[in-house]
């Protein structure tokens, strides 16, 4: 259930609620009609805008409504709270308001709508959007008063203390001026106003405490005067809801030294009087102030009278405190909160599913002991010499996170996890160790004798070649030394000679000329062959291959081939009955050029109309320049 | 001595620690906060050590330990294992476990003496669990589920177990156990007590989100700082039954 309302969106007075929708009609609608718009479009134009401004009405109403809490449906507690403060049915009515004019802009809407779609002209439709725009402004003119009434009640209720009707509550209540106040300000830390006069505290105020690990509110009152409640004004009346609606234990505060401005037995009376509203909740009488005056002190009568208000009624109980000096505060306090816990938690055990819930909670299951067998707690005696680590201490023990600060901080610095290592020797931490894997390092393949070995290998290797068995049998020594020389000058000049050779070739290479790109230059298959053996690669399956080819794609002579092959002759020869037409008839020579030439000539014009041959007579397709360029008229393209 | 703290807005702290008698294993974090938190706490008195499984961080469920020895999961890299080793006094003993149900502290929940394991746990592992840590092993399941050790936590003085194991189960695991134990929650309400608590004889580190009552009843049942099992149902027991119901 909601406690607390703090998150109402605000709420705007009318003149700015109509600011606000129609600005955004405005803004987000359409806003120019031109001449020559059909009047469908104009009907269209219009009709939107109305749509528009009534749908920002609705949500901006329906914003509001669902904002505020439905009075029926919070806590009683609340419910009467809110009734006083605010006045249960001024509060609906604000809200029916809001809610009528909401339902009032839809209905204008739609029946301007419905006008809309018969508009005749422009001016028709522009009036109507007019009318129906002013209708709405009208409604929402007259919510002047619940707009302002619930913006009032927003701030107010998003002030409100955030009261839990169903948690730990101790509840202070009392005559003015009888020290309530200064009560829950020893035992929280809510900060009430405390001054010596009746009717400081105007309003509920809510401080929170511990107890047993348990979060209580203590909820201060304003003071109560001893009248019919129908006589009492709004502020009293919190006091009363707060009384009667939650279950908690009632702090009744009395003031014995009478420095309140209320005799003793006015008190009392009020106790009397609004002692209906204690059913089912346990009291405290607390008598505040004690360092003016103890209750000892008193009257035989009136002690009386005090002892009437516990007789009768073994939930009330009385206890002297002083607030003004912190005496007995505390146990008063905890008396108040044993009192409630155990009253709560009897109505709780009256649930037998809570209590299986929670049993096993508060059962410890001790062992039953089933050998004679010790099992001692392993406590080591450094723990109790062990100082309390204590941030404000400036001697405490310096902790990996100081090291990491002066470091400079999480991210940047990196811990050595070899900083704890436990070794024999504390230089041993940071050595570099093998990595291993799969259980085995380096180590595991060191052979312990391999010194030994090694020794007697090349003991042997000696031996071996004492024994010349590494000499070889031919004897270079034999050369003579001048011949060597002789070469050795050869092979440099040859080197040098074929340096400058592909020098000279690089230099020239490129003039003028590009350079093949290497995929498309050729290179023939010895080239291929001999550069794979250079480079170690076994050639002879890729020479068969070839070889394969070859044999495949030679000529296969035929039977006449055979015949005429007995001569020995290995060209092919022309044979006797063709011509040679391009040759036969010109001497090699002037004449022979001249033909040339001719012959280039004629190709000229022939390649320049892409004609293949000079048999190529063909005749593309021909139309006159109108049929085949620019529009086209109906039934033009075809010129016959 | 019972302290909250918090790994990286993580409260499950068993998830990333593992604290024994005899050691403190701590996952390698973002920053040192967790770590000092145990430091903190722990001194010298045992060595707190960094440390990842199997590259992981979650190291308290990877793990099963106690004073004696420590298990750790085949996963583990030889480097991890090397570092632990290392990093471990003598006496404590490291073994490699074979196991399918590889994260070894949900399966496995003990003290120096005494550990109740998964039901479907191989043969060998559980004979390993008795030489290397040196307890009467339990096949046993807490409130019906078999991961006992997400859902116990346990030192030699006291443990926590499911908040909905029944008073009879109780009872028998407390009897197997040799130690009082209690139903209780940790981090707010979770259940998972095993994970979201470490536990030694004078140490309890729980997450950040743990109430003031599931904190005493930790310092209770586990005898930190002289409290005694026996106020769970005196002193304790109204502030229990305020909370849970």
């Amino acid at each position: 259930m909601q406690l607390t309302w703090k998150d109402i969106p605000t709420v705007p007075n009318s003149n700015d609620l109509l600011d606000i929708v129609l600005n955004r009609t405005q803004r987000k609608t359409p806003t120019v009609i031109r001449a020559g718009f059909k009047i469908n479009r104009i009907r269209a134009f219009y009709m939107r805008k109305v749509k528009f401004t009534s749908e920002g009405f609705e949500e901006k109403f329906q914003d509001l409504i669902s904002g505020f809490p439905n009075i029926n449906d919070v806590h009683p507690f609340h419910r009467d709270l809110m009734d006083t403060l605010y006045e249960k049915n001024h509060y609906k009515v604000s809200l029916a308001a809001v809610s009528r004019a909401k339902t009032l802009i839809e209905q204008v809407s739609r029946d301007y709508v419905r006008l809309l779609k018969f508009g005749q002209s422009l001016f028709q439709c522009k009036q109507l959007k007019r009318a129906a725009l002013g209708r709405m402004a009208t409604i929402v003119k007259k919510l002047k008063d619940p707009l302002a009434y619930l913006e009032q009640v927003r701030q107010h209720l998003g002030r409100l203390p955030s009261i839990d009707p169903n948690t730990r509550t101790l509840l202070i209540c009392g005559y003015p001026n009888v020290g309530k106040s200064s009560f829950l300000r020893c035992i929280t830390k809510a900060d009430v106003e405390v001054q010596p006069y009746a009717f400081t505290t105007k309003s509920l105020y809510v401080g929170h405490f511990d107890y047993k690990y348990l979060r209580f509110q203590a909820i201060d009152t304003p003071g109560i005067l001893d009248r019919p409640t129908e006589e009492m004004n709004n502020i009293e009346m919190q006091s009363i809801y707060a009384i009667a609606h939650l279950r908690s234990t009632v702090l009744y505060f009395m003031d014995i030294s009478e420095q309140c401005g209320f005799s003793i037995e006015d008190q009392v009376k009020l106790f009397h009087s609004i002692k209906p509203l204690f059913a089912n909740k346990s009291v405290l009488i607390v008598i505040n102030k004690t360092d003016i005056l103890k209750p000892e002190d008193l009257s035989q009568e009136r002690q009386d009278l005090l002892q009437e208000m516990v007789k009768g009624n073994e939930a009330v109980e009385i206890m002297t405190t002083s607030c003004h000096e912190e005496d007995n505060v505390m146990t008063v306090r905890n008396k108040a909160c044993e009192k409630l816990l155990a009253s709560r938690i009897e109505q709780k055990l009256k649930g037998t599913a809570r209590v299986n819930n929670v049993l096993n909670k508060i059962h410890v299951s001790q062992p039953a002991p089933r050998d004679d067998l010790k099992r001692e707690a392993y406590i080591p005696d450094a723990v109790k010499a062990l100082a309390k680590y204590d941030v404000t201490d400036p001697n405490r023990r310096k902790l990996a996170r100081d090291i990491e600060e002066e470091n400079g901080g999480a991210g940047v610095y990196n811990i050595n996890l070899k900083d704890k290592y436990l070794l024999e020797d504390d230089e041993w931490k940071n050595d570099k160790m093998p990595e291993i894997l799969d259980g085995r390092n380096v180590y595991d393949f060191l052979d312990a004798d391999i010194a030994a070995k090694l020794q007697a290998l090349e003991e042997e290797e000696e031996r071996l070649e004492q024994e010349g068995f590494y000499d070889s049998e031919d004897d270079f020594d034999s050369e003579d030394e001048d011949v060597q020389e002789v070469q050795e000058k050869a092979r440099w000049i040859r080197d040098k000679q074929q340096k400058m050779i592909n020098a000279a070739r690089n230099r020239k290479a490129l003039k003028n000329g590009g350079t093949m790109p290497r995929s498309k230059l050729t290179k023939s298959f010895n080239e291929m062959e001999s550069h794979l053996e250079s480079l170690g690669h076994d050639t002879t399956t890729l020479v068969n291959k070839k070889n394969a080819k070859v044999a495949e794609s030679r000529y296969t002579p035929t039977g006449a081939d055979i015949v005429y092959d007995q001569t020995g002759a290995t060209n092919y020869k022309q044979p006797a009955y063709k011509t040679d037409r391009l040759n036969d008839g010109i001497n090699d020579g002037a004449l022979r050029n001249k033909t040339d030439r001719m012959a280039k000539l004629q190709r000229r014009e022939r390649n320049r109309q892409a004609r293949q041959g000079e048999g190529d007579r063909h005749a593309t397709a021909s139309l006159p320049k109108h049929l085949f360029s620019g529009k086209r008229g109906a039934g033009k393209t075809d010129r016959r | 001595m019972a302290s909250r703290t918090q790994f990286e807005n993580s409260n499950d702290v068993g998830v990333f620690a593992k604290l024994t008698n005899s050691y403190c294993v701590v996952a390698v974090g973002g920053s040192e906060n967790f770590y000092s938190a145990f430091e903190a706490e722990l001194g010298d008195v045992i060595p707190t050590i960094h440390t990842t499984i199997a590259g992981t961080r979650i190291v308290g469920r990877m793990t099963a330990g106690n004073r004696r020895g420590l298990l750790v999961p085949t996963q583990t890299t030889d480097q991890e294992l090397m570092h632990l080793r290392n990093s471990l006094p003598d006496s404590v003993k490291i073994q490699r476990v074979e196991e399918r149900l590889s994260a070894l502290g949900n399966v496995i929940c003990c003290n120096d003496y005494v550990a109740l394991v998964h039901p479907d746990i191989e043969r060998e592992t559980e004979e390993l669990i008795a030489d290397v840590l040196g307890v009467e092993v339990f096949r046993q399941t807490i409130a019906g589920n078999v991961l006992t050790g997400s859902y116990c936590a346990l030192s030699n003085q006291g443990g926590i177990v499911h908040p909905q194991t029944s008073i009879a189960d109780q009872e028998e695991l407390s009897s197997l156990l040799q130690v009082p134990l209690v139903a209780g929650t940790v981090n707010r309400g979770s259940s998972v007590v095993g994970a979201g608590l470490v536990v030694n004889d004078w140490l309890a580190v729980s997450g950040l989100d743990t109430t003031a009552p599931e904190l005493s009843v930790i310092e209770s049942i586990f005898r930190l700082q002289d409290a005694q099992p026996d106020a769970i149902s005196g002193n304790l027991r109204d502030t229990l039954i305020e909370t849970y119901s």
